[in-house]
């Protein structure tokens, strides 16, 4: 981090345009509070004059020498001052006050500087002038009150400074914090586009905006990390898959061309090789048929379609199979119908042929296999259910992936495309696909996505009404 | 299995899948006739007699298959046209059968699905099913009442294999592939179609020959199956 950065970090900012706000806010209160204080200090001052000057102004000349001479031996050190003056401005009796020169008003209150020895003093005071052209004057040291003022000014231009220190420090701290996070995550950010996804935004643990941020980020690296994993899949899968049939390609021809003798020889090595370049070709067009179910580009086709129909056809379909096989092959409905869909009934016959495929495959002889078609509010759903061999937990989801093969499913015939395909079909159907645990053997479903959890138990469910397909 | 001579228009810009589609349908024993661009197309298709024409839904130069298909519709030819695209979106092969196509199939294909399905569409052409019963040899299906008889013996069959063997019937003599066995019969598409419809036909076998005879229906190795009577 560099010091340079730091004006530029919007918490910085933000922290510096409030301590200016403050500032300002405190700036005018504290004006406004040393304006009424001072105004009130005046007004008690004006309030004492006002009090005093009757007694001292409109007694008889002999009467205010007396009085002032006594006010002046017993309070010698009060700040407050009563002078007579005579007309040529020399004290007369009172406290040894300089008159001041000019006396700007008569009988009003007024602010006046005296100097004594050194310095200047203030003071405010009221001034009378006595019929023989002596000079009254009361007036009160205003010393405490600009002490008072002093001190007040002190006290806020401290406490600012301290406010600002304290404010630029906080936003400082605050900046730095964020430009040592941006800094953590602008690396992170390097670190993924320079190839490693599994770097992760850091993330303090607290729940800030920012947590909030690198939270959403982290999910869609996640997501992408996935996709990655899934391309890396697919192309790992094509590799692995195309390999096989090639080098059986190859190694027929090659036996052909090393011992082949007669025609016949040969038709045969012809034989094996269009055999196997079928079922490379079957794996292309399914690839590209999952590619462009996923690109939505089929929904343009779609219409109403009655799901019921379409699983009574496959079942229908499937049944000669299942018999062959001795297997139960049964067709269930729960939930009042209509079970119509806007769909595509040829990929929503692949879809649950498909599933109906695995399961008759993956069950042995003597168990069953049904097909339901279930309603619960405005939903509707597709599912299948066999007593086979089941899908393990942990690789329900890898099922879906292209190409992957389970370890019970490895030595059957298949592209390992099939459930792949049926998944592409249900989010082009908006249907949610799920694989449960039907014990024994697994229960695939695709529901609509409101189709709400208390489908669970209406699918499958105890009131269970199956019939035999004839 | 070879079809009756025909004359068949192969309107297709890539040089090379022409050329293949050329030589499956010449092996087929039916004459053929190229083009490669929009306009050349039409202008043979309008000019000349074809049994059936097959249009690339995809061609370069400013006139596309629909195009083509939709010109030669307006001036009046019938002629059945199968459509190729590699788009196998349901909507693109609504748009071509709606712009006038007989048939639409998606790339890749397998060239005797291409002979089969053109046979279908030339002999559609040529016989308006108009018949009561089907009979091929001793087998013979009465339409109306949906009864089925072998050298007089009634056959029970079950709705789905009564359909499948009516397709068969109708279609004596010419292969039809596993594809065309479900759109017709099961009326849904699949460009990939699973081995169950061979489970199917063996079943309606295990009904409808006679051990020891002859067999009515045939499998062709890689394509699907022929019904025809025994030489």
């Amino acid at each position: 981090m560099r010091l340079i950065d730091l004006p530029r970090t919007g918490s910085f900012r933000v922290a510096l345009l409030f301590l200016a706000l403050f500032g300002t806010a405190s700036a005018v209160l504290f004006g406004f509070l040393f304006l009424q204080t001072h105004q009130f200090i005046i007004a008690n001052v004006d309030g004492w004059l006002a009090r005093e000057a009757p007694e001292s102004f409109h007694s008889s000349l002999p009467d205010i020498e007396r009085q002032f001479e006594a006010r002046s031996a017993t309070n010698r050190s009060s700040e407050h001052a009563f002078s007579l003056y005579g007309t040529e401005g020399r004290l007369l009796a009172g406290d040894p006050l300089q008159m001041p020169v000019p006396i700007a008003v008569f009988d009003r209150p007024f602010d006046f500087k005296v100097r004594t020895n050194d310095n200047h003093k203030r003071y405010r005071g009221m001034a009378h002038q006595l019929p023989g052209g002596e000079i009254v004057l009361i007036a009160q040291d205003m010393h405490e009150a600009r002490e008072f003022d002093e001190s007040f000014i002190g006290t806020v231009v401290w406490g600012g400074v301290l406010t600002a220190a304290l404010g630029l420090l906080g936003a400082t701290l605050v900046g730095a914090g964020t430009v040592r996070r941006l800094d953590g995550v602008a690396m992170a950010i390097q670190r993924i586009v320079s190839g490693d996804l599994s770097r992760r935004l850091p993330s303090n643990g607290t729940s800030g905006d920012f947590d909030r941020l690198a939270h959403v980020v982290n999910g869609m690296l996640d997501d992408i990390e996935r996709l990655m994993h899934d391309v890396k899949g697919v192309a790992d899968g094509i590799a692995h898959d195309l390999r096989t049939p090639l080098t059986r390609i190859l190694a027929g021809l090659e036996r052909a061309q090393r011992r082949a003798v007669s025609p016949s020889d040969y038709a045969t090595a012809i034989e094996g090789a269009i055999f196997e370049v079928r079922g490379v070709l079957k794996t292309f067009s399914a690839l590209l048929r999952i590619a462009e179910l996923e690109d939505g580009a089929r929904r343009a086709g779609f219409s109403d379609v009655d799901l019921r129909q379409v699983a009574n056809d496959v079942a229908e379909f499937y049944e000669p199979v299942a018999e062959e096989k001795e297997i139960e092959l049964r067709l269930a409905c729960s939930g009042a119908g209509p079970y119509t869909l806007n769909g595509d009934a040829s990929l929503l016959f692949d879809a649950i042929a498909n599933l109906v495929d695995n399961a008759i495959k993956f069950t042995p002889a003597g168990g069953s296999v049904t097909v339901e078609v279930a309603r619960a509010g405005d939903s509707i759903g597709v599912g299948v259910k066999d007593t086979g061999c089941g899908i393990a937990a942990p690789e329900r989801e890898a099922v879906l992936r292209r190409f992957y093969r389970s370890e019970q499913s490895r030595h059957e015939p298949g592209t390992g495309l099939g459930l792949t395909l049926v998944s592409a079909v249900a989010r082009l159907h908006d249907l949610t696909l799920t694989i449960d645990d039907a014990s024994p053997g697994c229960s695939v479903t695709l529901r609509q996505a409101q189709f709400c959890i208390d489908l669970n138990v209406r699918f499958w469910g105890s009131g269970f009404k199956g019939k035999e397909l004839t | 299995m070879k079809g009756e001579m025909a004359r068949i228009l192969v309107i297709e810009d890539d040089l090379g899948t022409a050329t293949e589609i050329a030589a499956a349908l010449t092996d087929h024993g039916h004459e053929v006739a190229s083009a490669g661009v929009g306009r050349e197309g039409l202008l043979r298709a309008a000019t000349e007699e074809f049994d059936a024409v097959v249009l690339d839904r995809m061609l370069p130069g400013g006139m596309d298959g629909l195009a083509v298909l939709a010109t030669l519709r307006a001036t009046g030819n019938e002629v059945p046209v199968l459509v190729l695209s590699a788009l196998s979106a349901v909507d693109e092969r609504v748009r071509g059968l709606k712009a006038g196509g007989d048939d639409y199939l998606t790339k890749p294909f397998e060239f005797l699905e291409l002979t089969a399905r053109l046979d279908v569409l030339m002999r559609r052409r040529a016989s308006p099913q108009r018949e009561t019963t089907l009979r091929v040899a001793d087998l013979e299906i009465d339409l109306p009442t949906h009864t089925v008889t072998r050298a007089g013996q009634t056959i029970e069959l079950l709705p789905r294999e009564y359909r499948l063997l009516e397709y068969l019937m109708r279609h004596a003599g010419q292969v039809v592939t596993r594809t065309m066995m479900f759109e017709e019969v099961w009326h849904y598409r699949y460009d990939e179609p699973t081995n169950v419809i061979d489970v199917h036909v063996s079943k309606l076998r295990r009904k409808i020959e006679i051990p020891g005879a002859p067999p009515l229906i045939q499998t062709v190795r890689g394509a699907g199956y022929v019904l025809h009577a025994p030489h």
